[in-house]
């Protein structure tokens, strides 16, 4: 393509990056080193001071850790057996263990704790089976909650790892692996000194991603109320934003500490990306299992999947339940709730609102999206890499962090004020859906266009087409399947933000669902039935956009996931 | 259409693609750009559809500079290497493609008559329906052909067109491209690395090596009047005997080697007693039955390698100081090894002339020529060959 035609569309690019992640970020972290307006070290030396916030940097960090462990040890197995080995059923238990990655772990919760809270589903078991008496009834949330908000996230959190993995041992040149196996080193041997080191790149990818969105996490917390993490600490935080700077010196610390995880991992094992000489060819590379082995490589998948989807099944009878307590399953049954939220000033706003918000937020970003794959592609720019790295940024930026410096640059007296969400959050929240979503489709558009030769579009100018009906007529038909799942996914992903959503939506009448939901669960009474129904219908609609996806992209889906 | 490239230089950051490279193109010539991978054919050829401007100097079509004329209007039509055929098109659509571009529409009823009508030029009208990916090589590349040709372009570039194809397809291919373009006297330019597509299809053909032209000239120029050494090594193969001129005598030069006198006819006198300068030798020109002939050029070394090759058979000659001559001799009835058939070229070894050339019999200890196979003769076979001095080609020493 024509440099200035790229040189336009980057500095575009560049700029709406600089005004919506860069600035916000940048005035931030100034507002965490600014006091009285002299530049100090004196916000970060009160932190530091305070146990509350150590307990809570140490607690994020444990969950992170916690989190990924648990991650890895369901999703690499599985990983392994979709990627190597047929058996029966497999083609759609590969599809159902990625549904929980778009049923909130935040709507999960409600599940959970009802399974594991003192008067839930396990209890009742337990006293059914003449096992214990209520009265010593136990409440397996666990003290503090830790390991039921770990666990719920990890059950929500393997799938980005497990489709990394799968496209890291699909690329693997099966041939590679024969020559091992030719030269006398098979089995665990072949995995540990051949497969392991070439699919590490594509593990510590998804591992880095679910790492960071563990440490960052926010609705899965609230929802325990377990307070002491960092995320919730800021959230806590914005309240009183104008009294105390402390919030912003946690932004930062939490910032610094995500990139610099970020960054590790592109150094540790980022460059070590192995070129397979052959692309691995999934035809003849995949074995057959049959008997008690491919019966356990089923129960396998099916027991991730049933674990995974405990929590939601948990939301469904919660939503359809009169009464659920100290009992297996729920004792009366009602359709009450939907009714109710059909009827509640919360639910069918806040629907609409997070289409709307998500809807735009999905077409800026397969504009822009599109336009910086072309670039990044096609053109001959010198710095197109750098441009690459720039735009897949957001991803290694936690959400909370970014819309706390949505809040920060639209405080009175800056210059986005005219953006200030506690009037009306509707811009900033489609801008901060679109920037940190914005990842996803670049992705997905420079897979897609690196898998068409660029002399397709040749062919087209050579016979006459100018350049932009070149790409309406050739680039975009080739691709549309690759952007429809970029799109798709942009979509459902803002349908469901938690962090900017909680922090950015401060009026009820511009609640998005995931707001409503929150705050429906806060209502005593009724409330949690409610966001229970809430929950299923979004679970519903999410299902939906994401079997979509899959189905268009295949294995390649993979692709979409990486940093 | 004329395409005139003059003192055309192109740097892909420190590597020089393409270095000063002019040439004349004249309108309704087949010219062909030939060359080893790397030399800069294809970036030429890309620079002329505008893919890629060139640093310095201009392209002229007719006269007219086009170096800032985007691709698209510049009129030509390519076919790509890789055919570059849209898949999520059929056949139909992918041909008439060019006729639904700015500029170039025309009415459904017209588009259908012309594609029709180049589909039937190319025996594809039955297939006009089908996706590019259910076609093979040769009707991708009879589809492209007619995408580009459809649109009437001035000029007609074709980039390794055939390298995809199979041998036999391909030989076919040639016959077929050169006739379609001649028939409608469109000027094609011509990319390859394939020596004999072009010396079988071309009107002229430029050499090209490391982005600098060789020699511009007909097949039968190149072939037999190579510039240098290197295009007469790559046009054909050639034996390349360093040397020295002895005398120039009645119009044939006398050149020193380091193995014995050469004699070549030489017309122009290009060289002066003295000169250093390099016998260019085909391998076909060497004539193994020695027999006849003068006594002018002829020589013994010992035959090391015998290779068949089917339809002709290769022999390595090793000369006194060691240098390796390659004789190439074809026709039907070579069983394997030149030395057999006449049976006088190999010295020594009477046992064998006229012999009947059976394995293992008693005469021919000394001589595992015989095996019928490309055995390894023994060191000491000695073999004798004579060159026509007219086939003698004195070159420039580089």
């Amino acid at each position: 393509m024509k440099n200035t035609g790229a040189i336009l569309i980057a500095a575009a690019i560049l700029s709406l990056l600089g005004l919506f992640f860069f600035w916000p970020l940048a005035l931030t972290v100034k507002s965490a080193f600014v006091f009285n307006r002299q530049w100090t070290l004196v916000i970060f030396s009160e932190l530091f001071k305070n146990p509350l916030y150590i307990e809570g940097l140490l607690n994020s960090l444990a969950l992170a850790i916690v989190t990924t462990g648990l991650v890895v040890c369901m999703a690499l197995p599985l990983a392994m057996l979709a990627a190597r080995f047929d058996f029966w059923g497999k083609s759609w238990l590969t599809g159902l263990i990625l549904l929980p990655m778009i049923l909130p772990p935040f709507v999960g919760a409600i599940g959970i704790r009802q399974i594991l809270g003192p008067y839930g589903v396990i209890n009742a078991v337990l006293v059914n089976l003449h096992l214990m008496d209520w009265p010593q009834a136990v409440d397996w949330l666990g003290r503090g909650r830790f390991w039921a908000v770990a666990v719920t996230e990890a059950l929500h959190l393997y799938p980005i790892f497990y489709l990394n993995a799968v496209a890291a041992i699909a690329n693997v040149d099966p041939t590679l692996e024969e020559a091992a196996e030719n030269m006398g080193c098979a089995g665990w041997r072949r995995f540990r000194r051949i497969t392991l080191p070439l699919i590490m790149p594509g593990l510590f990818a998804g591992g880095t991603l679910v790492f960071i969105w563990s440490f960052t996490e926010l609705g899965t917390p609230l929802m325990f109320d377990y307070s002491r993490v960092t995320a919730v600490q800021i959230y806590n935080g914005i309240q009183d934003i104008g009294a105390s700077p402390l919030p912003y010196a946690l932004v930062v610390v939490m910032l610094v500490a995500s990139a610099g995880f970020y960054a590790l991992g592109k150094l540790v094992f980022g460059r070590s990306g192995y070129e397979m000489m052959a692309k691995g060819s999934t035809a003849g590379s995949t074995q057959q299992l049959s008997g008690a082995r491919a019966g356990a490589a089923f129960g396998l998948f099916a027991i991730v999947f049933l674990l995974a989807i405990l929590p939601h099944i948990g939301v469904i009878l919660t939503s359809f339940s009169q009464a659920w307590y100290r009992s297996v399953t729920p004792s009366q049954w009602t359709l009450e709730w939907y009714r109710q939220a059909l009827g509640h000033g919360l639910t069918l706003p806040s629907i609409r609102n997070s289409c709307y918000y998500s809807l735009l937020a999905m077409g800026a970003d397969l504009i822009l999206g599109v336009a910086a794959a072309v670039v990044i592609v096609r053109s001959s720019l010198r710095w197109r890499g750098t441009l690459d790295t720039l735009i897949m940024l957001p991803l290694a930026v936690p959400g909370i962090v970014l819309a706390f410096g949505y809040i920060t640059m639209s405080q009175p007296g800056r210059l986005f004020e005219g953006l200030n969400p506690t009037d009306n959050p509707t811009v900033l929240l489609i801008i901060a859906y679109a920037v940190r979503r914005l990842p996803y489709v670049v992705r997905a558009a420079v897979a897609g266009l690196q898998q068409i030769s660029a002399s397709l579009e040749e062919a087209a100018e050579n016979l006459g087409c100018p350049p932009v009906q070149t790409v309406a007529r050739i680039t975009l038909p080739l691709i549309s399947a690759n952007l429809m799942a970029g799109g798709l996914l942009a979509f459902s992903f803002a349908m469901l933000e938690v962090s900017d959503s909680l922090m950015l939506a401060q009026k009820q009448a511009y609640f998005p669902i995931t707001k409503a939901l929150y705050e429906l669960f806060q209502v005593l009474g009724n409330g949690p039935y409610l966001a229970a129904a809430l929950g299923v219908w979004s679970m519903l609609f999410l299902g939906i956009t994401l079997l979509l996806t899959n189905r268009l992209m295949g294995q390649r889906l993979g692709a979409v996931f990486r940093l | 259409m004329n395409v005139s490239l003059q003192a055309i230089v192109k740097r892909f950051d420190a590597v020089i693609a393409v270095d000063g490279v002019s040439l004349e193109i004249h309108d309704g010539e087949c010219f062909f750009l030939l060359g080893p991978s790397g030399c800069g054919k294809t970036t030429l050829l890309r620079m002329i559809a505008g893919f890629c401007v060139p640093d310095e100097g201009r392209i002229l079509f007719d006269g007219q500079p086009v170096n800032d004329l985007p691709p698209h209007r510049r009129n030509t039509g390519m076919v790509f290497q890789n055919y570059a055929l849209w898949p999520h098109l059929t056949v139909f659509d992918n041909v008439a493609f060019g006729l639904t571009v700015p500029g170039r529409t025309c009415p459904a009823s017209e588009r259908r008559k012309r594609v029709g009508r180049m589909l039937e030029a190319m025996h594809m009208e039955d297939l006009a329906r089908r996706k590019p990916n259910r076609l093979s090589g040769g009707q991708q590349q009879r589809v492209a052909l007619a995408r580009a040709l459809v649109i009437d372009p001035a000029c007609l570039l074709l980039d390794e067109p055939l390298s995809n194809l199979d041998a036999k397809l391909r030989l076919e291919m040639r016959v077929e491209i050169r006739r379609l373009v001649k028939q409608l006297g469109i000027t094609t330019i011509y990319v390859t690395h394939d020596q004999k597509e072009a010396l079988s299809m071309a009107d002229r053909c430029a050499i090209l090596r490391q982005g600098r032209v060789e020699q511009v000239g007909s097949p039968r120029d190149l072939y037999e009047r190579p510039a240098n050494r290197f295009v007469a090594d790559f046009i054909g193969g050639a034996n390349l005997v360093p040397g020295k001129v002895r005398a120039v005598i009645n119009g044939f030069t006398i050149i020193a080697t380091t193995f014995g006198e050469w004699t070549a006819r030489d017309l122009h006198g290009a060289f002066q007693p003295g000169a250093a300068v390099a016998l260019a030798i085909r391998p076909e020109a060497l004539h193994l039955h020695a027999s006849s002939g003068t006594d002018l050029n002829r020589f013994a070394g010992c035959l090391t390698e015998t290779i068949y090759l089917g339809e002709a058979t290769e022999s390595w000659i090793r000369m006194a100081d060691g240098f390796v001559m390659k004789a190439l001799e074809s026709g039907p009835g070579i069983p394997g090894r030149p030395a057999i058939a006449g049976g006088p070229a190999i010295a020594g070894g009477p046992a064998i002339a006229g012999g009947p050339a059976i394995a293992g019999g008693p005469a021919i200890t000394g001589g595992p020529v015989i095996t019928g196979g490309p055995a390894r003769p023994a060191a000491s076979v000695e073999i004798q060959f004579h060159v026509n001095p007219d086939d003698v080609i004195v070159l420039a020493a580089e």
